[in-house]
């Protein structure tokens, strides 16, 4: 078993603070497991991992010179994401979330554009490692949701996020 | 991966010459406002260099800086590398047509050849004379105005002014290996191919200045030569550098399980 | 052996007299994040000997006369970003800035004469910033001061 897993998030800034979305491209993600995840290079990527392996986030901009950090990154109960429907409610969904709500369901995987509170001097997110540990208590064979929020730069529309991309056990 | 910083270094080329000084003539950039640089676009710039340290004191990012000079008001770094080659070649083809038409012509009686030969003239332009010292991106080149077109020697006024050339970075920042600049040749479309570079040290916290030499080329006629002439002038700047440590994000302190609630995680297939 | 050298021929007269160039320098990925221009925009000419002033603000007041050709474009922080002029709205009777290509490229420059001399006329830019296709214009205005 390989000690680490490493996830990268590539961003087209550029491209998705013009079109307001991490979709159509703008957001790759791809890991270095020693399974096959399943949707390499897409924003529904499902890590496969094992109990005791550390996973490790980063995120990267493709037009280097922009500045794209992870804000956060929370992983989603199964009951709150069905609660107010079919891939809904994500305002709910948010259980590791910073205390703000936001104002209407969306459809999942779709980036909000909306301001999410000041990114302050003290957020200092390029000190922030995402690094942990993958619980043994995870069943194998099940998608855990997380949602990947992104900050580029700052201002109205500078957050964005995405409760597409998982991590699995791998099933023996 | 190493951060990548340009600092952009915008020059009013014309001004410069006049008073023989980058002095109030010259406008920095980088693009690390929110990182804590101030003097943005103007020539008191200090760029804020955050670095980084793991638990056991190493050094976790690596900083790379980059520095683009432009030319205020010329020809903008966005049009075709070799621009000024092709505009040249260009101008000499139709003078060439041109004059292949006028000499076609020339049996026709009543023609003013030398009327059409002037505007032949025109259509050529001046080109620039190649010297040793001059010999390089530089020599052989004809004269463009600000939009682009061809000059001609009796109306160089509008001419555009080449992009301003770093020849040297020293001083502080340099002296106390804070910094390791060097010229760098890359497939690079907006600096000609050429561009200094440099990997930063943050492990010692502090302002440190440095020095850019800056060469500008300003267009003279000798005995009836149009030339660029070389002048080299100095342009300051600062680095100022901190350092924090690297935290875990999850855990604000050190690595820990993945927050995953109970409950969370849905089998593919299911709703 | 004698030489002389000889500055070419420089502000002799309008039809002689150098362009003025503006150039706007715009951080594409701040407007972009914010969706506005404020704080994201810096203005420059070359007319400082003149008497421009504002340097490096989004106020920048270019000391124009009547006769005088402007030349405006723009330069992106970021290398890779796309930044381009839409727009240039200005009192028509005193210039009427058009879009043009430098020859053989699709990189554009605005150019207009000033048609008579004024007191203090102000000018609203919008531009087109990396794929978004809504054009943001400019919150504060340059102008143009005789």
């Amino acid at each position: 078993m390989k000690p680490q897993v490493n996830i990268i998030a590539v961003v087209d800034v550029i491209g998705a603070l013009s079109g307001s979305t991490l979709l159509d491209g703008n957001l790759c993600m791809m890991d270095d497991g020693e399974h096959s995840s399943a949707h390499q290079g897409t924003p529904d990527l499902c890590t496969v991992v094992q109990p005791g392996q550390v996973v490790s986030w980063t995120a990267l901009a493709v037009d280097l010179q922009t500045p794209v950090e992870i804000k956060n990154i929370s992983f989603v109960p199964a009951d709150d994401r069905h609660a107010s429907g079919q891939g809904q409610g994500q305002a709910q969904g948010r259980p590791h979330g910073q205390g703000q709500s936001q104002p209407h369901g969306q459809a999942q995987g779709y980036s909000n554009g909306h301001a999410q509170g000041e990114h302050s001097e003290g957020d200092k997110l390029d000190l922030d490692v995402w690094t942990g540990v993958v619980p043994g208590w995870l069943q194998p064979g099940v998608a855990y949701q997380y949602r990947l929020e992104l900050q580029m730069y700052e201002g109205e529309n500078s957050v964005m996020h995405i409760d597409t991309p998982a991590l699995m056990c791998r099933q023996h | 991966m190493p951060q990548q910083l340009a600092i952009i270094v915008l020059v009013d080329v014309g001004s410069a010459l006049e008073s023989e000084s980058l002095e109030g003539n010259t406008y920095l950039f980088d693009n690390m406002k929110l990182q804590g640089s101030t003097g943005q676009g103007t020539g008191e710039l200090v760029t804020a260099i955050n670095g980084s340290y793991w638990r056991d004191g190493s050094q976790a990012s690596e900083q790379v800086l980059n520095w683009l000079p432009y030319s205020l008001g010329s020809i903008p770094p966005t049009v075709p590398r070799g621009y000024e080659a092709d505009r040249a070649r260009q101008s000499d083809e139709q003078a060439l047509a041109a004059l292949q038409d006028l000499a076609s012509k020339s049996s026709v009686p009543g023609t003013d050849q030398s009327e059409q030969l002037s505007q032949v003239r025109k259509t050529v332009g001046a080109r620039v004379k190649t010297t040793r010292r001059t010999s390089g991106r530089l020599s052989g080149q004809k004269i463009l105005d600000v939009t682009g077109k061809v000059v001609t020697e009796d109306n160089t006024a509008a001419y555009t002014y080449p992009a301003p050339v770093i020849t040297d970075i020293y001083g502080e920042a340099v002296d106390s290996k804070i910094m390791y600049p060097a010229e760098y040749g890359s497939p690079d479309l907006v600096t000609d191919g050429w561009y200094w570079s440099a990997t930063v040290d943050t492990s010692r916290p502090g302002t440190y200045s440095y020095v850019m030499r800056i060469q500008l080329h300003k267009l003279v006629g000798l005995n009836g030569e149009l030339r660029w002439e070389a002048v080299n002038l100095t342009c300051p700047s600062a680095l100022k550098i901190t350092s924090e440590p690297r935290r875990n994000a999850f855990t604000k302190a050190g690595m820990g399980m993945l927050p995953i609630p109970p409950g969370a995680g849905t089998r593919p297939g299911t709703p | 052996m004698t030489t002389t050298t000889t500055t070419p021929r420089r502000r002799e007269n309008n039809t002689g007299r150098r362009p003025v160039s503006i150039t706007a320098v715009v951080d594409c990925v701040g407007a972009l994040a914010a969706g506005n221009m404020q704080g994201h925009l810096y203005m420059y000419d070359t007319n400082k000997s003149a008497g421009s002033t504002g340097f490096g603000t989004e106020e920048l007041q270019t000391r124009a006369r009547k006769g005088d050709q402007l030349l405006w474009n723009a330069l992106a922080l970021e290398c890779e970003a796309y930044v381009a002029i839409d727009g240039i709205e200005i009192d028509s009777s005193i210039c009427v800035p058009e879009r043009k290509v430098y020859p053989g490229t699709d990189v554009a420059y605005w150019i207009g004469t000033v048609k008579k001399d004024v007191a203090n006329v102000t000018y609203r830019m919008k531009f087109k910033l990396g794929t978004r296709d809504e054009p943001i214009a400019t919150t504060l205005s340059s102008s143009l001061v005789g």
